[in-house]
């Protein structure tokens, strides 16, 4: 338990500084301008737009990659920890504790990112906002979740954890499609849920379990591949 | 202390087959004391520090201490301190953040602070991270590597380099300590005169190649002083006659080169024949071998190496 909470430490402690959230502020406020357009533009698909397009398409996977970029300090994950385990630290509890923090940022930051684009989407008094809120942050936190374990288990591939970038790039491009291809990917599990196109006809209830399946097949990955 | 645990703290540290960058097949066991490998990071010490430690995976072969391997035993590596060539502070604000953050991974209570107090830098504590320079990150691990109490390891390279920021003393005493209370402490030496300074046995790295202790001694030891007098003949014709002193040079004017092969019995004998005779010493200084001489010296520790090796296998073609 003690070397988990030094892994929380040590993410805590690389995630400090005033960048990361002036990076989310200036996202919120993109995602806020992005919605508005969109209820100009159409005001009944807005909030759907914003969502599939803006939001969980490319603003969220964006911000776990930079989240699990910047705390594995630009390493693989497993060598990331590297730094408390010359102390004798387990580097599995350790790593978990650092993707314990990627996984809450990331989270909180699809949380915030989905607020922005719904309030900026929606009309100042909509009847449907509150419960579009309600749903959209709960995919939100699931989400971010998944794409931090996601990115996490992918930075185990390289030298210097370049596995993440390609999880990025392969997430965009087969991700996107609704065929068996898209089925190990987060991405379009995510628009399921949102409503879009499905992975293989799956419910959305699926999609949930997928979502699921995926994010803890990265965190055994992750814990199991690396050394004590 | 229990006999148990004493017997598990008096372990051994073991080198097997071991190939990783440009280290090829190491071969050595350590046993508690103190032991330095002379050599530069370009021969391979930094990597085989980091291997002792078990702070990097070996690419081939195994490194054992206790007959555990480190890399993959948390348990084992909190028994090792360890002193990179190249340090990076664990990523807090300032210095006593990130000994505090240490410590809490080593499972010890005492504060950063009294770290940095026992080895004179506690005017680090405050310093931010990201001021600090390569040396002085180097120091303040040092402090780190040299607080833990009762390590099984104590692997540091070149702990000396960093002599300035910290006390020599305090470190040639605190590895005393732990030397003699059962540490096996493996250190590297860039340069010969730290090696002497260090104590213990000395082995080389030449290239990636251990050279071993009988082998790395005899060239390794020779040490020579710089000698000021205004009476340097008279003191050249005594010192010529010590059994101490393997040769002595005076190229006219007041000063005398004398060899020897141990510091400690070189300068004795100086002092000792020089007041036998009544001559006044008005300076000593150490006198570092020049680079070629180094060279020279690597290149027949590794001709004796090679020999050595030679010979093994054509007394082993001839047994079979």
């Amino acid at each position: 338990m003690n070397d988990i909470r030094n892994g929380v430490a040590l993410a805590c402690e690389r995630m400090r500084g005033p960048s990361a959230p002036l990076a989310l502020f200036l996202s919120c406020v993109a995602l806020f301008a992005i919605g508005v357009l969109e209820r100009q533009s159409d005001a009944v698909s807005a909030p759907d737009d914003a969502l599939v397009g803006a939001v969980f398409g490319v603003a969220l996977p964006l911000v776990a990659y930079l989240v699990s970029e910047r705390a594995c300090d630009g390493m693989r994950l497993d060598r990331s920890v590297d730094s408390l385990a010359r102390y004798g630290t387990n580097r599995k509890a350790a790593l978990s504790g650092v993707l314990l923090v990627s996984t809450l940022s990331c989270a909180l930051a699809g949380a915030l990112l989905a607020v922005s684009a719904l309030l900026g989407a929606h009309a100042p008094h909509s009847s449907t906002l509150l419960a579009d809120l309600r749903a959209s942050v709960g995919i939100a936190l699931a989400s971010g979740v998944v794409y931090a374990l996601y990115f996490g288990a992918a930075s185990l591939l390289g030298k210097r954890g370049g596995g993440r970038k390609w999880a990025l790039i392969i997430d965009f491009v087969l991700g996107s499609g609704g065929s068996a291809l898209a089925t190990p990917w987060p991405r379009g599990h995510v628009r399921n849920l949102l409503g879009g196109q499905p992975v293989v006809e799956l419910s959305q209830a699926s999609a949930w379990l997928a979502l699921a399946l995926i994010g803890v097949a990265c965190a055994t990955l992750s814990v199991a591949r690396t050394a004590e | 202390m229990s006999d148990a645990l004493r017997d598990t703290r008096r372990g051994e540290l073991r080198f097997q087959a071991l190939h990783h960058a440009g280290l090829a097949n190491i071969n050595a066991s350590f046993s508690a004391g103190t032991h330095v490998v002379v050599g530069s990071e370009y021969d391979g010490t930094g990597t085989l520090i980091e291997l002792a430690a078990g702070l990097v995976e070996p690419a081939s072969g195994r490194v054992l201490l206790d007959g555990v391997a480190p890399w993959s035993h948390a348990r084992t590596r909190k028994r090792i301190a360890s002193l990179r060539a190249s340090e990076t502070p664990l990523p807090t604000r300032d210095v006593a953040g990130a000994l505090g953050l240490a410590l809490r991974a080593r499972g010890e209570a005492r504060s950063a602070l009294s770290v940095l107090d026992d080895a004179g830098l506690s005017h680090f504590a405050e310093k931010r991270i990201s001021n600090l320079t390569p040396r002085e990150a180097r120091a303040v691990a040092l402090s780190l590597a040299l607080s833990q109490r009762e390590p099984a390891l104590l692997a540091l390279h070149d702990p000396l380099s960093v002599v300035g920021i910290v006390q020599e003393d305090f470190v040639l005493r605190t590895l005393t300590e732990r030397s003699a209370a059962g540490t096996i402490v493996l250190c590297t030496a860039n340069r010969l005169e730290d090696a002497a300074r260090l104590g213990g046995s000395t082995s080389a790295l030449s290239r990636g190649n251990w050279l071993e202790p009988a082998y790395a001694r005899p060239p390794l030891g020779s040490v020579a002083l710089r000698v000021h007098t205004a009476e340097p003949r008279r003191l050249a014709a005594r010192l010529s006659e010590a059994p101490d002193i393997s040769g002595v040079e005076w190229a006219g004017g007041h000063e005398l080169i004398v060899r020897g092969n141990e510091l400690e019995r070189v300068a004795h004998s100086l002092v000792a024949n020089a007041r036998a005779e009544a001559i006044r010493i008005t300076a000593i200084k150490p006198d570092a071998p020049s680079l070629d001489a180094l060279a020279a010296a690597r290149a027949g520790l590794a001709q004796a190496y090679y020999e050595r090796a030679r010979g093994a296998e054509t007394g082993a073609k001839r047994q079979a």
